[in-house]
Formats: C-alpha cells, structure tokens, sequence
C-alpha cells in the first residue's frame, strides 16, 4: 500500500530539516500508529506523504501501491486513495460543508453523484457520528467545536471511501464520548473496506485501545527510533519517550 | 476611470423594511436614502464595471446591510459612501471582489458618521482575492466626529491562503475547482441561490 523509502524532508522557506532518512512500509489492511515527542516531525510526515507544498522531498522516495506519488500534486494523491484527516481542520467561509463533500466525491470518483444515493449516505453518516444534520449545511468547520471537525473529517472519509487514511492526532480535543463515536466509525469502515490501511499520529494509547494498530512506532528526531506491538505504546506512556533510546531494541520494521 | 453617467436613486420611507438584489450591467452611480427605522438588505453583483454607491442613513435607526460582490476582468472600482445623518444608525458593509487578470481593482469604502450622530454602528469588511497578479487596492476610511459610536474596518489583499488550498486539494479537488468553490463562497455568500443575480454570478464564476 504505502512505501516510504529513506525520506528526508526540508521545510520549504529556511530549509529545516524536519524528516531524517525515515522509513515506512504499510501493507493492505494494516494499522500503524506513530507515537513521538512533540516538534519530532510526526505531522510533517503526514503532510509529505499528502505533498504539502509547504515542504520539499530533499532525497528519498514515497511508493503508494507500488507507483512513486513524490511528483504528484495534492488533489492527484487523493484522487490515488490518501486522506489525511487533519489535527485541526481548517475553517472555510462561505463553502457549505455539503458542497464541498459533494464536489469532493464528485472530483474523487470522476463521476456525477446520483442525488438521492448521496444525501441518504450523507444521512445515514452524519447519523452514526451522532452530528447535528444542520452541519453540513454550515460553512465548512465554520463554528465547529474541536470534536464536531473531528467528526467531520471521518464523515469525509466515509463518503470519499480512500484507501489509506492518515489520522494526525485525531483524538486530540475529543471526550471520551465522542473518541468512542470517532472509532466505532472508522472500525465500522474498515470492516467493511478490509484492504484499506490506517496511519495513526497520536501522543495517547487511548485511540490505539479502541482501533488495535498491528505495529507502533516512536519517532525521535524526525525518524523511526522503535517499533513494537501496543505493549510499546502503553510502556511509552510509563516511561517517557526521554528513555526511549536505552530501550533494548527489539523488532526494527521495514 | 470612466466617468458614470447612469445614476439610480432607491428611497424607504420610514418603518420599511426591503431587501433587494441588484445586477449592475454598466458604469453606474447609486443613491439610497434610508428614513427612519427603515431596514435594507442589498445583494449587488456586478462583473467588470466602475461603481459608485452613496447610502444616505437619515432618519433615527436606519440601518443598511450591504453585500457588495464583484469579478474584475478589466481597470475598475467601487466607491461607497455611507453617510450616518442620525442618531443610532446602523451599517454594515461587506465588499468582495476577485480580480482574475493583471489590472487593477480598487475599493474607496468611507463610513462618516456625524457629531450629533449618537449611538452608530459602523463596520465595513473588504476583501480583494487577486488570482493572477492584479494590482488592488483598498482605502478603508471612516470619518467619525462621535464618541458615542462602535465601528470597525478591514481589508484584505492577496490569494486565497496555501492552508486552505491544501486542504480542499487534499480532497480531491484541483486547483481550478478549489478557487471556484472558494470564489463562490466569497462572492455568493448569503445571497439566495435562487435569485437570477446569483445565478447569472454564478455562471460567470463557472466561466473563469
């Protein structure tokens, strides 16, 4: 599914090294989590693999199924399966969240959407994320709580059905009500998109409870210094990520 | 600029209440007086002309609500007066534009609210969303010879900002379709999709 060769990754406007020679193989079906100290590089990764244009690829390679994205633009790679569901969505007046899920669907598929099918999936969605109907009908993230655009991203992701999803810190500002609701919807579309893969960023191994990522991984320094089972992310958790490097290492994932 | 010679006089007379949509097919200059607690909601699109607005608030608790939207292919400008003649009148103003090509699209906003005007309210919001390298310009002026007033002013210039962008491209949308949707949502917002001014803006927008 997703493949990231040696990247090494620079901001665009003073030449920051953010990402340093990291690499990451996520196959159909699995869940990774990335675990890490805050300013590590976690959400630039994110947006490198997405091709934010704020940050330059300096060496390395991006593989999504099998195919090189790093030249392709933003709107390419989501058209190829990528969504990244974003630490704090941003806010644009004056485009109703309906059009825009409308027209993102329409652009995504290549196709008209069929009206009917469309509002009763969009019903059906914001139901189950247990999110006010009048929503959608608001400017997009316009007024929204920090859980409502939360919410909002995975209404996205289940009406845009990628194939890989990127979830940057996605439990942040969420009760414990609404993380519950969160998950329950991803699980729910993964069950029934068995080959999708989910990349999980988070800072807590309360997310990770619910979706029981296959592999976690710590990265430090703008790479992957470990990689483990959840047990790694519950013992983090204990210990502090300042230890991180005097733990034995055990299982180095390619 | 070109001189305007077409000019338009709306009046409400006191305790009226419209809201009216306005498309402007040329150069034009229009006049609005509003007399006492008379309320107007204005929805004017235009495309590609010089405008000239003067809102006259002269009766006590008159007050304007005024949506300005333009797409600018040539040199053109808008300038807009609102006179406060009265104790506790009300504007508020709200200018867009979207200036496709190289040239120049300037907005002159003055708000002047008089010395015996007690208790206005006074705010105007203006952008300009340059998608090439348009030269713009915007004088937000308010001229207030009260204390007894709250108001506020702002302007922007510039292209829809990268963090948007990223994020309507990070659904699927291009760069073409992301700008359209973010100039409808700059120059329609809040007007009736069903109206014909909106619609004929509309089809202008989809034609950029």
């Amino acid at each position: 599914m997703l493949e990231i060769k040696n990247m090494i990754v620079h901001t665009k406007d003073n030449h920051k090294k953010i990402i340093d020679e990291l690499s990451l193989t996520i196959k159909n079906g699995e869940i990774h989590a990335i675990m890490g100290p805050n300013g590590t590089g976690k959400s630039t990764l994110s947006k490198a693999i997405m091709g934010h244009p704020k940050y330059e690829l300096i060496d390395g390679d991006i593989l999504f199924n099998q195919e090189s994205i790093i030249s392709l633009d933003v709107d390419e790679r989501a058209k190829k399966g990528i969504f990244l569901a974003m630490q704090d969505p941003t806010v644009v007046e004056g485009v109703s969240n309906s059009e825009f899920i409308k027209t993102a669907t329409q652009e995504v598929t290549g196709n008209r959407i069929n009206y009917f099918e469309f509002i009763k999936e969009i019903e059906d969605s914001v139901q189950k994320l247990n999110f006010p109907m009048d929503m959608i009908h608001r400017s997009l993230n316009k007024g929204f709580s920090g859980g409502e655009k939360k919410k909002n991203e995975i209404l996205q992701i289940k009406m845009l059905k990628p194939k890989l999803i990127i979830l940057d810190e996605i439990d942040s500002g969420l009760d414990v009500d609404s993380l519950k609701i969160v998950c329950d919807n991803i699980k729910e579309y993964l069950e029934e998109n068995k080959d999708t893969s989910v990349l999980i960023i988070t800072h807590y191994p309360r997310i990770l409870e619910y979706l029981k990522p296959d592999y976690v991984h710590i990265m430090k320094d703008g790479t992957i210094k470990k990689t483990g089972d959840i047990s790694l992310a519950l013992e983090t958790e204990k210990v502090g990520y300042h230890s991180i490097n005097e733990v034995k290492e055990s299982n180095i994932y390619e | 600029m070109n001189k305007i010679k077409i000019k338009d006089e709306i009046i409400l007379s006191n305790h009226e209440t419209r809201e009216i949509y306005l498309f402007t097919k040329e150069d034009k200059s229009q006049v609005f007086r509003l007399n006492e607690n008379s309320h107007l909601v204005v929805y004017h699109y235009n495309i590609d002309k010089n405008i000239e607005i003067e809102i006259y608030l002269d009766g006590e608790h008159a007050e304007v609500e005024y949506h300005f939207s333009t797409i600018n292919y040539k040199n053109n400008s808008l300038t807009m007066q609102i006179y406060h003649n009265n104790k506790k009148t009300v504007s508020n103003v709200f200018n867009h534009g979207v200036n496709i090509n190289n040239n120049s699209l300037s907005f002159q906003i003055t708000g002047k609210v008089l010395k015996t005007s007690n208790g206005c309210t006074c705010n105007q919001e203006n952008q300009i969303i340059n998608l090439e390298n348009g030269k713009s310009t915007i004088l937000p002026n308010l001229l207030i010879d009260n204390y007894d007033v709250s108001s506020s002013h702002s302007a922007y210039i510039g292209r829809f900002k990268d963090d948007i962008l990223f994020y309507l491209m990070s659904r699927g949308l291009d760069r073409r379709k992301s700008n359209e949707l973010l100039v409808k949502g700059l120059l329609l917002n809040g007007g009736d999709p069903e109206q014909k001014e909106v619609v004929i803006l509309q089809k202008e927008i989809e034609n950029i």
